[in-house]
C-alpha cells in the first residue's frame, strides 16, 4: 500500500503574533515553527499505523523552502518511509494543493491523507481541492479508518452522529482527532530519520496563487482575568451579561 | 494549574546561543549527532512532560506515595512514565553508545531533565536514578554484571536506587555498619538496613537494582572500608528466572513535599538469604559512589533550577492576569475611581518577579555550564583542556548544588508572595512548589556539607588552579562586556567583587596557616553564598554579552524584546543580589567569632 501524507509548517501555538509591510506579512521574529498537529498527530500516525498493519510505504510531502525541512525530518522520525519537498512558497491553498497535485499524479497513491486544516490559516480546503485536481474520491474530517484490499471503511463525524462510508482506493481523505493518538519520536528515531531520503523537487511554475493578502489583523488584546466570589453566582451572571455578553 | 511550566526560548538560548551547543558536537564524542536532532529530541521531551507528567503533577502531591500491606503505593501514571523515559532514550541519553547508549552529551540530557522537572519534579526520579545506577555498574562493574542488569535499566523495565544513609550514618557515611561476608562463590551476604531510599519500591518496575554501600567483613574502619554491591530486588536463581532475594521494605517517609516521588526504608538480609555483587575492586565504593555524585549533585541543582522555573512561570501568570489596586500617580496619590491596574505594575510584584526570572534562568545556566564542563572534561581532544574543565566542574559542583537549591526556596517564595493569600492556599500550585524546592538544599549533601567541601577542598585545590581558571573565565566575560558601554560599568563591578573575593580568601586563609581548621571552616556558608553571588553574576553577564550582541547584529532567532529582557534581568541582579556581596564579606572578614563551640553557654533557655 502506497502511502502519501501531506503536511505544513505553522508556528507554534504560544509563538506570539505579530505583522509587518503594512500588515500583509506575518512577522517570524523569534517565531518556533511545527509540524501543523493535525498533519502530525491523525494524519501521519494513521498512515503509519496503516503501513505497519498492511506493509508498503509512507511518503510524506510538503510545500515550502528548506526551513520545511526540520518538520520533515521529524515526519520521518516517526515513521514515513521517506519525503518529498516541494521548493516554493505555499502562497495559497490552491497553489499548496495544485503542486501537491502535480507531483501525485504518476505516483499511484493508494491513499492520500491531510489535516482537517492548519492551525494557523484553517482554510481546511487542500484535501478536498487535491481530490478534485486528482478526480479521486474525497471525506472530510475522519475519525476512523480501517483497509480491508482495496476498499476503506471511513468514519466520520456529521451534525448530531456520525457517518460510516465505503471508499474504494485511490481516495483522498482529511483526518480529525480520534484517527489517531499522537506519538512522540524517540532518540532512536530521530537518529534514524537522518538516512532516510529527502527529495527535494522543483515546483510546477506553471501553478499560481489564486489568492493574494490585502491584510491581516489581529484579534483585541486579552483583558484582564476578573475573579468572583465563588458564592456571589448573581456577580458572575451581570458580569457574563454585561461586560462579556456572553449571555 | 499555570498554562505554561517551562520556558523553552530561554533555555535554547543557553543552549545554541551562550553555550554553544554546537561546538560540543564537532566532539568526536558527540559526532553523531547534530543540532537539528537534539532539537528534536528536546521536541519530544516537551511533548512527553506536557502530556505525560504535567497532567498528574498535582495529583501526585495530593495522593502521597505511601506504605501499605508491605508495598509502596505510588501514582499509576508511574508505569507510562518508566515505559516511556526507557522508549524515548531519556534513562540511555547520556550513556556511552558501547553500552548501549545514545551517547548525548551531559548538556542535552541536562536540558532534557529540566524540561521533565518542570513539568513534575515528583516523577523524574524514579527514571533519573535507575539512571544513575545503571552508569554506575556500567563504569565500573563486571561484564556478568552490566550484562545482568542494565539492559532492563535502560529499557525502564528495572528500577535503580542509591542506597547510602543508614539510621546513624547520613552525612557522616564513615559509620555506616550494613555489612557484607564473602560467601565464597563471588557473592556477598548482605545485612543491615538503608533509609530514605527514593524511589526504592514500586509495583511499576518488575526488579530493583540497588547500588548499596556497605562494609566487607575486616575492611578498615572509616570511609576507606565502604565497598560498593549491586543488591537486586530479585536474584537471577540459575535456571534463567528470579528468586527474592531477601530485600524487605520496611515503611516509608511521609514528606513535606515531592510527596509523589516515593522515600523508602529497606532492610536487607532479615532472613539472612540477601545476596549482594560487588562492583569494581573492593574497599573502593565511595569512590565510585562520589565519581557518580558530582552527577548526581548537578542533577540537585537541575531539580531546583526546574521548580523555581516552573514556580515563576506560574506566578507571572497570575500576576499578568490579577487586577488589585492602583499605581500611585505623580502627585502620590491613588484614584479610586481608576479601574485596577494588574498587579505586575506594582513595583513591588515586578521586584518579586524579577528576583523569580534572576534565580531561575540564572540557575539553569548554571547547571547547564556545569554539564558542558562535564563534557568537556571528558570528551574534549586535548588532554591539558580535559583537566582544565574537571577543575572548573570540581569547583563548581557544590555551587551548582547549592544556588539553585537555596535561592530556589527564596525565589519560590517571593512567587508564592506574588499571590497573596492565594499563594497560601492548595488551590494554587505555588505552595507545592514551595514544600517540593525545600528537600533540594538536603539532597545529596547538606548546605553546610557542600559550603565546606568549597571552602575547605576546592578553592584550594590543585594548588589554587581551579579557582584560577575560573578566575580566568570570568575576566574572559568582563573582556567582552568592557567593549560595550551599556555593559562596562558592571564589568567594573564584577572586577571589583573578584579583588573582594581574594582579600576574603587571604583573611581566612590565616586561620587554617594558623592551624585553625574549624575557624577557617565556620563560616563556610556565608563563603558560599558570597560566592555563588558573584559566580551568578558572572554568569547573568555573560547572557547579557551574548543578548547585546544580538541586538547589534539584529539576530532576529529571538525577539528583541526577548534580548532587552536579558540584559535587564542583569541589571537588576547586579543592583538587587550582586551588592549583597558587600554584607558578606563584612561578616567573613569580621574578628569576632561567634559560632564556634567555647566555654561560654549561649543557649541558655529557662
Amino acid at each position: 500500500m502506497k502511502i502519501l501524507v501531506c503536511i505544513s509548517k505553522v508556528p507554534d501555538t504560544t509563538s506570539k503574533i505579530a505583522f509587518t509591510d503594512n500588515n500583509t506579512k506575518f512577522s517570524e521574529d523569534g517565531v518556533t515553527y511545527i509540524m501543523n498537529p493535525t498533519d502530525e498527530w491523525y494524519a501521519l500516525v494513521r498512515g503509519v499505523e496503516l503501513k505497519e498493519a498492511h506493509g508498503g510505504s509512507v511518503t510524506v510531502v510538503c510545500v515550502g523552502d528548506s526551513s520545511n525541512d526540520q518538520i520533515i525530518r521529524k515526519s520521518l522520525a516517526i515513521g514515513a518511509d521517506d519525503a518529498v519537498r516541494i521548493d516554493a512558497q505555499p502562497d495559497d491553498s490552491y497553489f499548496v494543493a495544485a503542486q501537491i497535485a502535480n507531483y501525485a499524479k504518476e505516483q499511484g497513491f493508494d491513499v492520500i491523507i491531510t489535516g482537517k486544516e492548519t492551525i494557523n490559516y484553517n482554510g481546511s480546503v487542500v484535501g478536498g481541492m487535491l481530490a478534485e485536481l486528482l478526480d479521486l474520491p474525497y471525506v472530510a474530517l475522519v475519525t476512523k479508518m480501517d483497509i480491508a484490499g482495496n476498499e476503506a471503511t471511513i468514519e466520520r463525524e456529521i451534525e448530531g452522529g456520525k457517518e460510516i462510508l465505503s471508499v474504494p482506493t485511490p481516495f483522498v481523505i482529511s483526518a480529525n482527532k480520534g484517527l489517531a493518538e499522537q506519538r512522540i519520536p524517540n532518540m532512536r528515531g530521530i537518529m534514524a530519520a537522518r538516512k532516510k531520503p529527502l527529495n527535494v523537487i522543483p515546483a510546477d511554475a506553471g501553478i499560481s496563487a489564486n489568492t493574494s493578502v490585502v491584510s491581516y489583523s489581529a484579534p483585541p488584546a486579552r483583558t484582564a482575568c476578573k475573579y468572583v466570589d465563588a458564592d456571589n453566582v448573581d456577580e458572575l451572571i451581570r458580569l457574563l451579561h454585561e461586560e462579556a455578553k456572553a449571555i | 494549574m499555570a498554562n505554561k511550566f517551562v520556558d523553552l526560548a530561554t533555555l535554547k538560548f543557553i543552549l545554541n546561543d551562550v553555550l554553544d551547543l554546537n561546538s560540543l558536537l564537532e566532539l568526536d564524542r558527540f559526532s553523531d549527532h547534530d543540532s537539528e536532532s537534539i532539537d528534536m529530541f528536546l521536541s519530544s521531551v516537551f511533548d512527553f512532560s506536557a502530556k505525560e507528567l504535567y497532567p498528574c503533577f498535582r495529583e501526585m502531591d495530593e495522593n502521597p506515595a505511601h506504605f501499605k500491606d508491605g508495598i509502596i503505593e505510588v501514582h499509576p501514571q508511574v508505569k507510562t512514565i518508566m515505559e516511556q523515559s526507557g522508549e524515548l532514550g531519556l534513562i540511555s541519553s547520556f550513556i556511552s553508545a558501547e553500552h548501549g547508549g545514545l551517547q548525548l552529551p551531559l548538556l542535552v540530557h541536562t536540558a532534557a531533565g529540566f524540561i521533565q522537572e518542570c513539568a513534575n519534579n515528583h516523577a523524574v526520579g524514579y527514571a533519573g536514578l535507575t539512571q544513575g545506577a545503571a552508569e554506575l555498574i556500567l563504569e565500573f562493574g563486571a561484564q556478568e554484571l552490566k550484562d545482568t542488569y542494565t539492559p532492563k535499566m535502560l529499557e525502564g523495565k528495572w528500577g535503580g536506587t542509591m542506597c547510602l544513609t543508614e539510621p546513624d550514618a547520613g552525612s557522616s557515611l564513615s559509620d555506616l555498619t550494613t555489612s557484607a561476608k564473602p560467601n565464597g562463590d563471588g557473592s556477598y551476604a548482605i545485612k543491615g538496613q538503608k533509609i530514605f531510599i527514593s524511589g526504592g519500591d514500586h509495583p511499576y518496575a518488575s526488579n530493583f537494582v540497588h547500588l548499596l554501600l556497605a562494609r566487607i567483613e575486616g575492611a578498615p574502619s572509616g570511609t576507606k572500608g565502604i565497598s560498593l554491591f549491586v543488591v537486586p530486588k530479585f536474584r537471577p536463581d540459575g535456571k534463567g528466572d528470579y528468586e527474592s532475594n531477601d530485600v524487605i521494605t520496611g515503611g516509608d517517609y511521609q514528606k513535606l513535599g515531592q510527596k509523589g516521588y516515593c522515600t523508602t526504608h529497606l532492610v536487607f538480609g532479615e532472613n539472612d538469604n540477601c545476596q549482594g555483587w560487588v562492583v569494581g575492586a573492593e574497599n573502593m565504593g565511595l569512590k565510585y559512589m562520589f565519581k557518580m555524585m558530582n552527577g548526581a549533585r548537578i542533577a540537585v541543582g537541575r531539580g531546583g533550577a526546574s521548580i523555581a522555573t516552573a514556580a515563576y512561570l506560574a506566578s507571572l501568570e497570575y500576576a499578568q492576569e490579577r487586577p488589585q489596586g492602583r499605581r500611585v500617580s505623580d502627585h502620590g496619590k491613588k484614584n479610586a475611581n481608576e479601574k485596577p491596574t494588574l498587579i505586575i505594575n506594582h513595583p513591588d510584584v515586578r521586584r518579586m518577579l524579577l528576583l523569580q526570572k534572576c534565580v531561575s534562568e540564572g540557575s539553569l545556566y548554571l547547571v547547564a555550564l556545569a554539564s558542558k564542563y562535564y563534557d568537556l572534561s571528558i570528551a574534549h581532544s586535548d588532554e591539558a583542556e580535559r583537566e582544565k574543565y574537571h577543575l572548573l566542574l570540581e569547583l563548581l559542583t557544590p555551587i551548582v548544588k547549592t544556588y539553585p537549591a537555596e535561592m530556589g526556596s527564596e525565589s519560590v517564595s517571593n512567587g508564592l508572595q506574588v499571590l497573596g493569600g492565594y499563594g497560601f492556599c492548595s488551590e494554587f500550585v505555588l505552595q507545592q512548589y514551595y514544600r517540593d524546592i525545600r528537600i533540594f538544599s538536603i539532597y545529596e549533601g547538606t548546605t553546610g556539607i557542600q559550603s565546606m567541601d568549597l571552602l575547605g577542598r576546592k578553592v584550594t585545590m590543585a594548588n589554587g588552579q581551579a579557582l584560577q581558571h575560573l578566575s580566568g573565565e570570568v575576566m574572559q566575560t568582563i573582556s567582552k562586556a568592557l567593549d560595550i558601554s551599556e555593559l562596562k560599568s558592571y564589568a567594573d563591578k564584577l572586577a571589583l567583587n573578584l579583588q573582594t573575593t581574594q582579600k576574603v580568601l587571604g583573611h581566612l586563609s590565616g586561620f587554617a596557616q594558623n592551624g585553625e581548621y574549624e575557624r577557617y571552616l565556620a563560616d563556610a556558608n556565608m563563603f558560599m553564598e558570597f560566592f555563588s553571588k558573584i559566580v551568578m553574576a558572572w554568569l547573568w553577564l555573560d547572557m547579557a554579552v551574548v543578548a547585546k550582541h544580538a541586538l547589534i547584529k539584529g539576530d532576529k532567532t529571538y525577539s528583541e524584546e526577548f534580548y532587552e529582557a536579558k540584559i535587564h534581568a542583569m541589571k537588576f541582579y547586579f543592583k538587587y543580589e550582586l551588592t549583597k556581596t558587600l554584607s558578606l564579606s563584612k561578616i567573613l572578614m569580621d574578628e569576632d567569632s561567634l559560632t564556634i563551640v567555647d566555654e561560654k553557654e549561649v543557649f541558655v533557655v529557662k
